[in-house]
């Protein structure tokens, strides 16, 4: 503390002072403009508390006859147990393959090509073309975002999913709203899950038992499943169970780090074929698992990379698939669509159909004879329904006269009707109450719209009462229509927002972008008062530019396509900037070989940006993370993948790059730094770490990483010493600027390099090659070379955003690079491997480029040092940091409008959303970072 | 001098005689060919440099400084170097602006870059030659408008920039997912080089007018 007092007399310019606490200011003003416009943006529907109760039928009008008669023919299935429908089936058995692609389960004959990973799990298409009517396989539409949890939160309350819950997917809250799960257990049923632990965070308190297995290790193929295995078989041979649940996560962690085409994945869905084999032939052989229903389904599916998170047909066409040891009626045929029918590998014909996945939760209540999850909006799947056979006994309110006569069809439909239409008085309930109690209900007209349609629903269902006998096919339709209208409605106007939040969120924004604009020309007119002899014209000339080049990046947020291609629109404008540059180089009649250089460098950048948009299309081996061993570099031409040559190039050439590096870290610290001692200490540290990194990669050792993680920390720790004790130094406030910026990188970039795996040599040279063109070209033919550019901070940023796009980010949740958070790790824990996972995904792009703008200021002025003035030298750089601040701010507000704009696009959860949540993190951290730097170098 | 005598209604009649070249290529490649530059960019583009070339790189050997020393088999033949080194340096920009390099682009770009290189290179190379202030001077040019001297300047000059800004501006619709066949590289980029030529050769004109007045005034 008292260090800190003397250095604010010794290092406290007037000037600064005026600067650095409004940098603050800005924070503060950023930090609630996003906390608003988050909390309106990613509000979405109310959450009801309310639960169903078994005594509440009494209040639908379906329950009037059974009211009055309560059970008139008791039935063998579970006679004495309290709920709105009958049970149709005993157990349910859920196996849920986490990631299930439809095409894993589907025939390949239903696509136009057969790839590796179809055909997989053939046990099941064995099983839907051999007993066609007591299996069935449905493709299974679930609603984005396509994470586990929200998924498994729908999956169970029967609502759609909200996209704040993203956000809590680390800390998994328990579900608060009714769901099967806790329906099941309130009515006394028994309820045994295994796998993934993210259901035991759900549901902490509803199992009887349960073997969670840690969920967020990617690279861990194996643990889960074979957890799973361990338990499944002796839980099959046991009967004090009514619902089992095996949640697999093999699949999905294939696809993650090796992608959907790869042997991994194959081997993969291998075992699960065998383990359900496995599963069916005991519920064959065991008696009392005769009359239940095995589901194998996923959560939701996956691209051909892994990813999943979006609302892409790939990622939300999963699949289900039923099946009944015992034989059901064959007239269930007629009630089956038979329109996607195809012949099998075996010559079988297999057919399929279409559900979607919020049918599922009141599928399940239907089948179990629970009541109906409150907030479910779904509605009774009848192919589903039908395969239990339950719901053929003729047993219900069926007055005598006419029983004989209906077939069993009929008796099926009467049965149906009766349970959609608690269905329908379930979901007016809900209708109901959720108007009563939202903020914002749904648009009257389409309420009034719903509301007739039940009412003539219901209407027709009553008349079909008095005749019983009756077929039943318009009271389903209209019943059906009823239910499928609302849910569009509900999908349509669901995502509820709050414009007043948002624009008082956006609003604090832009008046904090004011703000901004008034401090840098506070502090840019201070500057021309101190600085000499200024040329005023090409000064507003420079800013005009290089705000029209913020304003055309800003403005193509406000498209999809141009947000999908962000990497090279940043690329696109960079490389005009160096055009530019090197044309007015030009103009004075002296080509310089940095402006070469950096056309060069941009080119390499491009190839890499578009090797990284490759990776979002399909899987493309050169980016796949796994630790370092079949991790190609991505410069390498894709024509010459395969052979020999590739594979030694594609070993040797990061290290050549390292070695590379490690001469040029050379040469600048001893360029840059004067002082002897830090020049020492860090030379050894950097080389220290570049030797580590090699044998990390050598190795795979796991010490090395974190070795090089404690270099970095302890050159942090020096650099502050040096800083608040000006130890070591000699010089003025200039050599004092290099030499803390210095320490700084060299601090920061050795752990950067080890998390971005073999790539990170060559990303780490295009960036400090491309940071002295652009120091270099800086200030052509001006004589105040210590003055603020704006067009090279500018650059600057341009070059921060290639960089992240370069390296293999991009903007959504699976795009981040998980396995870069086990360097050096191997078990889990949140706090550690959150920190790598962000160093990595914002160390390139963000920390590096802003702790090392201070070059900006001090690396041009080394010809004439002696004549600057420490005041000038930090009223640059206050300037520099505050137009940086501008440049990120700008394009975030931009991203802010153009997200509240387009809040009804098809793509909103899938692009927007995500992009809104990086470029918030990412001007969060950029204004923190930036006031770290402020306090620390000035 | 021939070139002192050049008024904005020669400079006029020339650039018409450029856009001719350009109606030319375009209607041989529709009419023998039934090609356009969306259905079939590299032989539309292949028609439009083969007939822009002669016309442009006589119009400016006529042009040439120094009638004197260099003759005007030897402007052209710098006309004729000139092509493929300025094609090379427009292939180069547009890389690193973020023009496909597959190899189904190759005759495309090729063609392009020709094509570029007339709009851009070839006549300061016919008029100019390797004279290094020239060069300079031309470059500058945006820095002041009445800092170029000579009417040639102009005619070199303004059409030159509007050709490289037109193709800069026609980039940018090409991320965009319409999914139209003119967002190929190098359909939307050829369509805003010429476009932002013609009005290039519009301008020019325009402001030779005005610096002729200017000196006039200035005269007086």
């Amino acid at each position: 503390m008292r260090g800190k007092k003397r250095l604010t007399d010794r290092w406290a310019p007037t000037p600064k002072v005026m600067g650095v606490p409004w940098l603050v200011v800005l924070l503060g003003l950023h930090c609630a403009g996003i906390y608003l416009f988050t909390r309106g943006f990613l509000l979405t529907r109310t959450e009801l508390s309310a639960s169903s109760l078994p005594s509440d039928l009494h209040l639908s009008p379906c329950s009037s006859s059974s009211s009055d008669d309560p059970d008139p023919a008791p039935h063998h299935l579970h006679p004495s147990r309290p709920g709105w429908t009958r049970p149709t089936v005993d157990r349910i058995l859920i196996l849920i393959v986490d990631a299930l692609r439809f095409d894993f389960v589907a025939p390949s004959t239903f696509f136009q090509e057969k790839k590796p990973w179809m055909d997989r799990l053939s046990l099941l298409q064995h099983l839907a073309s051999t007993q066609p009517n007591s299996s069935r396989i449905f493709k299974a539409i679930a609603d984005p975002p396509t994470t586990s949890l929200q998924r498994l939160k729908a999956l169970t309350t029967g609502g759609l999913p909200t996209f704040i819950d993203v956000g809590n997917s680390f800390g998994a809250p328990a579900i608060k709203e009714d769901n099967w799960l806790h329906q099941l257990v309130k009515n006394g049923r028994r309820v045994v899950m295994m796998g993934d632990d993210t259901w035991t965070q759900l549901f902490p308190e509803h199992f009887n038992e349960s073997y969670p297995y840690p969920s967020f290790n990617v690279k861990d193929l194996d643990t889960v499943d074979n957890g799973v295995v361990q338990h499944l078989e002796p839980w099959l041979h046991r009967e004090d169970w009514d619902v089992l649940i095996g949640h697999f996560l093999g699949v999905d962690h294939a696809g993650h780090i090796y992608g959907v085409d790869s042997l991994p994945m194959i081997q993969k869905l291998e075992q699960i074929n065998a383990i359900i084999q496995n599963v069916t032939d005991v519920m064959k052989s065991q008696k009392h698992l005769e009359n239940t229903m095995l589901i194998v389904m996923g959560d939701h599916a996956q691209t051909l990379n892994g990813d999943h998170g979006g609302g892409t047909s790939e990622e939300v066409e999963t699949c289900l698939f039923a099946w009944m040891p015992r034989s059901l009626p064959s007239s269930i045929s007629s009630i089956f669509d038979q329109s996607t029918c195809s012949l099998d590998l075996n010559g079988g014909n297999i057919c399929t159909s279409t559900m979607q996945q919020l049918d599922f939760a009141v599928s399940i209540s239907a089948l179990l004879g629970i009541p109906f999850p409150f907030g479910s909006i779904g509605r009774v799947n009848p192919e589903l329904y039908a395969l239990s056979p339950g719901s053929w006994d003729p047993q219900w309110h069926l007055t005598a006269f006419c029983e004989d006569s209906r077939s069993d069809l009929e008796t099926w439909k009467h049965n149906y009707a009766h349970v959609l239409c608690i269905n329908s008085w379930q979901v007016k309930r809900y209708i109901d109450s959720y108007s009563a109690t939202s903020v914002m209900g749904f648009p009257t007209d389409d309420l009034r719209h719903i509301t007739d349609l039940y009412n003539k629903a219901q209407s027709s269902w009553s008349g079909s009462k008095n005749s019983p006998c009756m077929p039943e096919n318009g009271t389903i339709n209209g019943f059906s229509n009823f239910l499928l209208s609302f849910a569009a409605l509900a999908r349509s106007a669901w995502t509820e927002f709050d414009l007043k939040l948002m624009g008082v969120g956006l609003g604090i924004i832009i008046i904090s972008i004011i703000c901004h604009i008034l401090v840098f020309v506070r502090v840019h007119s201070q500057s021309n008062v101190y600085g000499n002899k200024t040329e005023k014209s090409s000064d507003h000339l420079q800013i005009s530019v290089a705000f029209f080049l913020v304003a055309v990046r800003a403005v193509s947020f406000l498209s999809n396509s141009y947000i999908l291609a962000e990497g090279r629109v940043a690329n696109f404008l960079l490389a005009s900037t160096a055009i530019a540059s090197t044309r007015s180089s030009l103009v004075y009649g002296k080509f310089k070989k940095h402006d070469l250089v950096f056309l060069i460098l941009i080119i390499f950048i491009r190839f890499g940006i578009e090797m990284g948009m490759t990776k979002q299309a399909v899987t493309n081996p050169f980016l796949k993370y796994d630790s370092g061993s079949d991790f190609d570099s991505k410069w390498l031409p894709s024509l010459f993948q395969g052979h020999d040559f590739a594979t030694l190039f594609s070993e040797v050439s990061p290290m050549i790059f390292l070695f590379l590096l490690a001469f040029v870290s050379y040469k600048i610290i001893t360029c840059i730094v004067d002082a002897s001692g830090i020049k020492w200490i860090v030379t050894i540290g950097a080389m220290l770490s570049y030797a580590l990194i090699v044998t990390f990669w050598l190795s795979e050792r796991s010490f090395a990483p974190r070795m090089v993680y404690g270099i970095g920390f302890g050159l942090l720790v020096l650099n502050f010493v040096i800083r608040s004790t000006g130890i070591l130094e000699r010089g003025d406030a200039l050599q004092r600027l290099r030499n803390l910026a210095l320490v700084m990188v060299a601090a920061w970039i050795p752990t950067i390099l080890i998390l971005l795996g073999k790539q990170g040599p060559f990303a780490v040279l295009v960036c400090v090659f491309a940071g002295w063109s652009i120091i270099s070209s800086k200030n052509k033919g001006l004589l105040d070379d210590c003055k603020m550019d704006p067009i090279s901070v500018m650059q600057w940023s341009l070059l921060a955003i290639c960089l992240f796009y370069q390296t293999g980010h991009w903007c959504t949740f699976d795009g981040l690079r998980y396995g870069a958070a086990f360097i050096g790790f191997d078990e889990f824990k949140i706090v550690r491997q959150a920190i790598l996972l962000f160093i990595d995904t914002f160390g390139i792009s963000h920390i590096l480029p802003i702790f090392s703008l201070p070059f900006l200021v001090v690396l041009p002025a080394s010809s004439s040092s002696k004549k600057r003035d420490k005041t000038v030298i930090f009223l640059n750089l206050t300037q520099v940091y505050l137009l940086y601040g501008l440049i990120t701010a700008i394009t975030t507000t931009l991203t802010i409008l153009c997200v509240a704009i387009q809040r009804r696009h098809l793509m909103v959860w899938g692009l927007f959303a995500p992009k809104y949540v990086f470029d918030a993190i990412g001007l969060l951290l950029t204004d923190v970072l930036i006031c770290i730097s402020a306090l620390f170098y000035c | 001098m021939l070139t002192a005598q050049i008024g904005a209604t020669t400079a006029l009649t020339l650039h018409s005689l450029c856009a001719a070249g350009l109606a030319a290529g375009h209607w041989l490649a529709q009419s023998f060919y039934s090609s356009s530059l969306i259905t079939d960019p590299t032989r539309t583009l292949r028609f439009l440099t083969v007939c822009e070339a002669p016309i442009v790189i006589v119009l400016f050997s006529w042009l040439r400084r120094d009638h004197d020393r260099c003759t005007f088999i030897k402007s052209l033949g710098r006309g004729l170097i000139g092509l493929p080194i300025g094609a090379l340096f427009n292939a180069f920009g547009a890389i690193v602006l973020g023009a496909p390099v597959g190899l189904k682009y190759w005759p495309a770009t090729i063609y392009w870059s020709m094509l570029m290189s007339l709009f851009t290179f070839v006549p300061a190379a016919c008029v100019f030659g390797a004279s290094k202030l020239d060069w300079q001077h031309i470059l500058s040019y945006s820095n002041s408008f009445y800092r170029l001297s000579n009417v040639v300047d102009y005619m070199i000059s303004v059409p030159a920039h509007g050709a490289i800004l037109g193709a800069w501006l026609g980039a940018w619709p090409m991320p965009l997912d319409w999914e139209r066949p003119w967002q190929e590289w190098p359909i939307c980029v050829t369509y805003g080089a010429i476009a932002g030529h013609l009005i290039g050769m519009l301008l020019s004109p325009v402001l030779i007018y005005l610096h002729q007045r200017h000196i006039r005034t200035k005269v007086e």
